[in-house]
């Protein structure tokens, strides 16, 4: 009989390749979901402990699911909700800055704080969902599978986060 | 019903070519552009992902293997003694648990049994973590949006009045005298003075000052103050003007203002400035910004 300790996750060469795998998207998706990169993390590394603890009892199998829901039901959970930390890339990759003026540059900056102002008040369902596609560059199959729901809940979400988002712009001119 | 999410599919370059031309054809097609352009130039912090892997594998796995000591009945009483200190300590320092959340926030958290809680701002509750799924009562003041987890009797008690429920989702408001319950799902016992009042889904039950307001059915799935908006049912305006403050985390002044009218109405509680619009034209009022943490809102005088 195939002893789990050397097969399963207990073994660390796997359970490192699991971790590898994983521990990026859990860490990002707790940050989409509670905004506090300190808590994402100690969730993240809290879940992926009691893994490795309980290794003995989690087949592979489960173990992303396992990971996710020790995570999302942490008793550090209680931290209230924070403005979600996100920067934007610095892309100097539009060849013509120079044709653009002082206005539209400030407006442009306007335009993308305000972003971050409406993201962040998206509902948690939607922000998620949302930054899974835009940041973690997730397909809406990969999204389904992972939050458990069908694609076209997926795009019910983008849909009405998009609007949302376009609300806040209401007087933006 | 097929829903066609048109925005999500454009999102993802999935529309047809002659779908895109009719949406770069409408009006704020320019704001959802840029929406995108931007949201795609977003990034996450640094994550070392080494480091917390070391992290992780630093803990000790290994259960410590049971040793058998020379027996000594001096330990064996030392030991009794700091189990005892421990027990005792654990007990008078983990008796109550409480949550709560501020102003201007909400804070959503677990129960023992897996019942979620959702509270809204300026609200609290107390409960014991020991013994939980034996024992679900909770103490609450002001507002929260329960879950409950299937099992034994679960009880929500306010200074109002009780709540008792099985598993099934529901909203309790208790603030200052006004008491609602609202059933999400399966059903609910309400206590309020002397009345009992059973209610299922679908169904919501307010009293103030001690009177029965109504009961009404609603067609929500849960409360909409846990997304960006809030429902006032027959409430007048000093209430609305508290609850606003909490969700605006900013002190709301009302001067001169009659209180009589019973307002009925969804009011936004990410929009500041829509908010204050809708009262201002329901009540006659006029608002002025004090500073960055205080609003006044006062009667508007017509001159005759």
């Amino acid at each position: 009989m195939e002893n789990p300790e050397n097969t399963g996750l207990c073994k660390e060469s796997i359970f490192s390749d699991f971790f590898k795998k994983h521990a990026k998207s859990l860490r990002n998706h707790l940050l989409y979901k509670f905004g506090n990169q300190e808590q994402a993390e100690d969730l993240t590394q809290e879940a992926f402990i009691k893994l490795w603890q309980n290794c003995i009892d989690v087949p592979i199998e489960k173990a992303k699911s396992y990971i996710y829901t020790i995570a999302t039901n942490s008793s550090l959970n209680s931290i209230v909700h924070e403005k979600v930390k996100l920067n934007y890339k610095n892309s100097y990759s539009h060849s013509d800055r120079s044709n653009e003026s002082p206005e539209f540059i400030l407006e442009e900056k306007q335009f993308k704080d305000k972003l971050l102002t409406a993201i962040d008040n998206l509902n948690e369902i939607q922000r998620v969902t949302f930054l899974m596609h835009r940041i973690d560059g997730k397909k809406y199959a990969e999204i389904a599978e992972e939050l458990g729901i069908s694609i076209k809940a997926v795009e019910k979400r983008i849909h009405l986060a998009l609007v949302e988002l376009r609300k806040e712009f209401e007087y933006f001119k | 019903m097929e829903e066609n999410y048109k925005l999500a599919k454009w999102l993802n370059d999935e529309m047809t070519d002659k779908e895109l031309i009719e949406f770069q054809s409408e009006s704020d097609f320019h704001l959802y552009q840029k929406i995108k352009l931007y949201s795609s130039e977003l990034e996450v912090p640094y994550f070392n992902e080494q480091q917390l892997f070391s992290k992780v594998m630093e803990v000790n796995k290994e259960i410590p293997e049971v040793i058998a000591i020379r027996p000594n009945w001096l330990m064996r009483i030392a030991a009794i003694v700091v189990i005892g200190l421990g027990l005792l300590y654990t007990y008078t320092t983990f008796l109550t648990t409480s949550e709560m959340a501020g102003n201007g926030k909400k804070t959503s958290f677990s129960l023992p049994d897996n019942s979620k809680v959702v509270l809204n701002s300026g609200s609290e509750i107390e409960y014991e973590k020991w013994n939980w799924d034996n024992n679900r009562n909770l103490n609450l003041s002001g507002e929260a949006y329960f879950k409950v987890a299937k099992g034994k009797k679960f009880q929500v008690i306010t200074n109002l009045g009780k709540v008792t429920v099985l598993g099934t989702q529901f909203d309790v408001k208790a603030r200052e005298n006004r008491f609602d319950v609202t059933c999400y799902e399966g059903r609910v016992k309400v206590n309020h003075l002397h009345r009992e009042i059973i209610i299922t889904k679908g169904q919501s039950v307010s009293f103030s000052d001690g009177k029965l307001l109504y009961t009404e059915n609603e067609i929500a799935t849960k409360p909409n103050w846990t997304t960006n908006e809030v429902t006032f049912n027959q409430e007048n305006l000093d209430q609305i003007v508290k609850e606003l403050s909490r969700q605006y985390n900013i002190e709301i002044e009302l001067k001169n203002a009659e209180n009589n009218q019973l307002f009925t109405g969804t009011i936004p509680t990410n929009n500041l400035k829509e908010a204050l619009q809708i009262l201002s034209s329901s009540y006659h009022l006029k608002s002025k910004k004090i500073s960055q943490q205080k609003i006044i809102l006062e009667l508007i005088n017509d001159p005759k």
